[in-house]
C-alpha cells in the first residue's frame, strides 16, 4: 500500500532522516514508532507532499507521490497530531465540506457524514467546533480522515494528548475500520500498539530499525524463557534444588531457559511430587524491552 | 470551489467580520455628507470668539463637492481598516493547521487562492459601492451631485486601486506565513508607490494616481488623464492573483 526507499530530508543542517525505508501492506494496522524527535511527523508529511523530500522514493497504492500538487493524496486520509478545524462550523458542517471539497454528491455526502458521525460517536452534537474537547477533535479528525473511503489512513499520534477513555475510544474506532483501509499510526506509547496493531516499524535516528509483522518480530526475539511459580518458598526450593539451571526470580518463583530445562520434565517433577502450580509462562518479550534494544539505550 | 467560496462567506458571517465591516463603511458613508454639512456649522460658533481675537471667518454653504472631497479624504482610512481586518485570511489557516486537511482531501491548491481572492474582492466592493450609494444619497438628499463632475468615473477608479491592494494580501499570503508580514507587505507596496509617484512622469501611471478623484470632481483633470493607471492597475490586479497561485502551489505548509 505504501513504500519508502531511502528517504532523505534535512532542515538546515540538521539531518532527520536518513535513508529511511519502510513496506507497508495492505490492510494493515501499521504502527510507526519513534522517539520525540526521531522524524515520524516528517515522514508522513513527506507522503502526504506537503514537505519536499531531499532523496528517496515513495509510493502510495503503486503511484509516485510528488510534493505540491499530490494526486496520491486521493488514496489517503489523513489525521494531524493536533487537528484543527474551521470552529465556525459543526462537526456535520465541517464533514458535508469535506464532502462537498472531494466532489461527492449532495445525497452520498450526507449520507456518509451521518455514518461517520456514528461511528465516531459524534451524531448527537450540534455544537460549533471551537467548544470541542481534544478527545472530541481527534475522533472528528478520524470521521474527516475517513470521508473519501482512503485506502490509507495516516495518523500522526492520534492518542498522544488523550486520558485513557479517549485513548481507548480511538483505538477502537481505529480497530473497527480495519476492513475497510489500511492504518498507519505514528507512536510512542507502546501498549497501543501491542492492543491493535499487526505490523511495526522502529524508527530512530532517521532510519528503520526493525520492521514487519509484530508476531514476528517477537517470535525472532524470543528467547524461550519461562517463569515458574508455586506457592511456597519450600516447593521452589525443592524445584531449584533438582533443576539447578533454574534460577530463583523471588521467593516462590524460579527463570530458566528451554534449552537447559526441559519444561516436559519440570511438569513431570512438579505433578509428581504435587507441587501447586500457580504459573507457568513463557516470557514473551515486551516491545518496551525490543524498543530499547534496537535504539541501543 | 463552490464549497471553497460558501466557506468563507461562512467564515466572514459567523466570526462577524462581515459586521463589522458592514458597520465601519456605513459610518464612513455617513461621515462624509455629515462632516460637510457640520463644519460651517462648527465654524460659525467658533466664529464669535475668533472675531474677538481678530480672526474673522467667513463660512459659505456646503456643497455635494465637500461631501466628496471628504469620501475621498477618508476612504484611504476604510480601505486601511479593510486590510487590517483580511490580512489573515491565509495565514490564520497556516497557523491553525485546517488547510492542510482540506489539501490532504486533494483541494487543489489554486482553487483556495482564487476563493480567497474572489472572496476578498467581493467583500471590498460590497463595502466600497455601500460607503458610496450612502454618500451619494445623502448628497442628493441635502445638495445636488452633479456638481460633482465625473464622480462616477472618479469612484470606479478609486474601487479599482482598493481592488489592487486587496489582490496584494493573496499574493504576499502565498509569499510570507503571518498575518503581519502580510501587511507588511501591502504597506511597503503602497508606500514604494506613494514614493515613486512623486516623480512627476511617474505619477500618472501608478495605481495611486487613482486615488485623485477630488482632481476629477473639481475639473481639474478629466478621465483620460487616468486611461494608463487604470489600465495598469487593473492589469496589475490581475497579475497578483495570477502569481499567487505558482506561488502558493510551492509553499511549505
Amino acid at each position: 500500500m505504501l513504500k519508502i526507499t531511502d528517504l532523505h530530508k534535512r532542515f538546515g543542517d540538521k539531518e532527520v532522516l536518513k535513508g529511511l525505508d519502510l513496506y507497508v501492506p495492505e490492510h494493515s494496522i501499521f504502527g510507526f514508532i519513534g522517539k520525540n524527535g526521531a522524524g515520524k511527523t516528517t515522514t508522513m508529511k513527506t507522503v502526504l507532499g506537503l514537505i519536499r523530500a531531499n532523496a528517496g522514493d515513495i509510493t502510495v497504492a503503486g503511484e509516485s507521490v510528488v510534493y505540491g500538487q499530490t494526486a496520491t493524496n486521493r488514496f489517503i486520509g489523513y489525521l494531524p497530531d493536533v487537528p484543527e478545524f474551521y470552529p465556525f462550523m459543526n462537526a456535520r458542517e465541517y464533514l458535508l465540506f469535506c464532502g462537498e471539497i472531494t466532489g461527492m454528491e449532495k445525497k452520498e455526502r450526507e449520507k456518509r457524514a451521518d455514518e461517520l458521525l456514528e461511528l465516531v460517536g459524534l451524531s448527537g452534537e450540534r455544537h460549533r467546533v471551537k467548544g470541542f474537547s481534544r478527545g472530541m477533535k481527534q475522533r472528528l479528525g478520524i470521521a474527516q480522515a475517513l470521508f473519501n473511503r482512503p485506502r490509507l489512513l495516516i495518523c500522526d499520534e492520534p492518542t498522544s494528548a488523550l486520558d485513557p477513555v479517549g485513548r481507548k475510544e480511538i483505538l477502537d474506532i481505529l480497530l473497527a475500520v480495519r476492513n475497510q483501509t489500511t492504518v498507519l499510526f505514528s507512536t510512542h506509547i507502546l501498549s497501543d500498539v501491542e492492543r491493535i496493531c499487526t505490523d511495526i516499524a522502529f524508527i530512530d535516528g532517521g532510519k528503520t530499525r526493525m520492521s514487519g509483522k509484530l508476531a514476528d518480530i517477537r517470535n525472532s526475539y524470543r528467547r524461550d524463557e519461562y517463569v515458574f511459580e508455586t506457592e511456597t518458598a519450600q516447593a521452589a526450593g525443592k524445584i531449584a534444588a533438582a533443576f539447578c539451571a533454574a534460577a530463583r526470580a523471588g521467593d516462590t518463583s524460579l527463570t530458566f531457559s528451554e534449552k537447559d530445562i526441559n519444561v516436559y520434565a519440570l511438569m513431570r517433577f512438579a505433578a509428581d511430587n504435587e507441587i501447586p502450580v500457580v504459573k507457568l509462562e513463557r516470557i514473551e518479550p515486551t516491545l518496551e524491552s525490543l524498543f530499547m534494544e534496537v535504539t541501543g539505550e | 470551489m463552490k464549497a471553497c467560496i460558501k466557506k468563507e462567506l461562512t467564515e466572514q458571517l459567523r466570526t462577524g467580520r462581515l459586521t463589522i465591516l458592514g458597520i465601519l463603511f456605513t459610518l464612513f458613508g455617513i461621515m462624509n455628507p455629515a462632516v460637510a454639512k457640520l463644519t460651517p456649522w462648527i465654524l460659525s460658533t467658533m466664529a464669535d470668539s475668533m472675531a474677538e481675537s481678530g480672526m474673522s471667518i467667513t463660512v459659505s454653504d456646503p456643497t455635494a463637492l465637500d461631501s466628496w472631497t471628504q469620501f475621498f479624504k477618508n476612504i484611504p482610512m476604510a480601505l486601511i481598516a479593510f486590510v487590517l481586518i483580511e490580512c489573515a485570511i491565509f495565514t490564520r489557516e497556516y497557523q491553525s493547521g485546517t488547510l492542510i486537511l482540506s489539501l490532504t482531501k486533494g483541494l487543489k491548491r489554486y482553487k483556495v487562492v482564487v476563493s480567497k481572492a474572489l472572496m476578498l474582492a467581493m467583500l471590498w466592493s460590497a463595502c466600497y459601492w455601500l460607503c458610496y450609494g450612502i454618500t451619494y444619497m445623502y448628497n442628493a438628499y441635502y445638495w445636488d451631485n452633479s456638481v460633482a463632475k465625473d464622480i462616477e468615473f472618479a469612484a470606479l477608479s478609486w474601487w479599482i486601486f482598493g481592488l489592487f491592494v486587496t489582490d496584494l494580501i493573496p499574493l504576499f499570503s502565498a509569499m510570507v506565513s503571518s498575518g503581519a508580514a502580510v501587511l507588511g507587505g501591502v504597506g511597503a507596496v503602497v508606500f514604494a508607490m506613494t514614493i515613486a509617484s512623486t516623480a512627476p512622469k511617474a505619477a500618472k501611471y501608478l495605481p495611486t494616481h487613482l486615488m485623485d478623484g477630488t482632481s476629477l470632481i473639481y475639473r481639474k483633470s478629466v478621465p483620460c488623464d487616468f486611461e494608463e493607471a487604470f489600465i495598469i492597475t487593473a492589469a496589475a490586479s490581475i497579475v497578483c492573483i495570477i502569481l499567487a497561485v505558482p506561488v502558493f502551489n510551492r509553499k511549505q505548509l
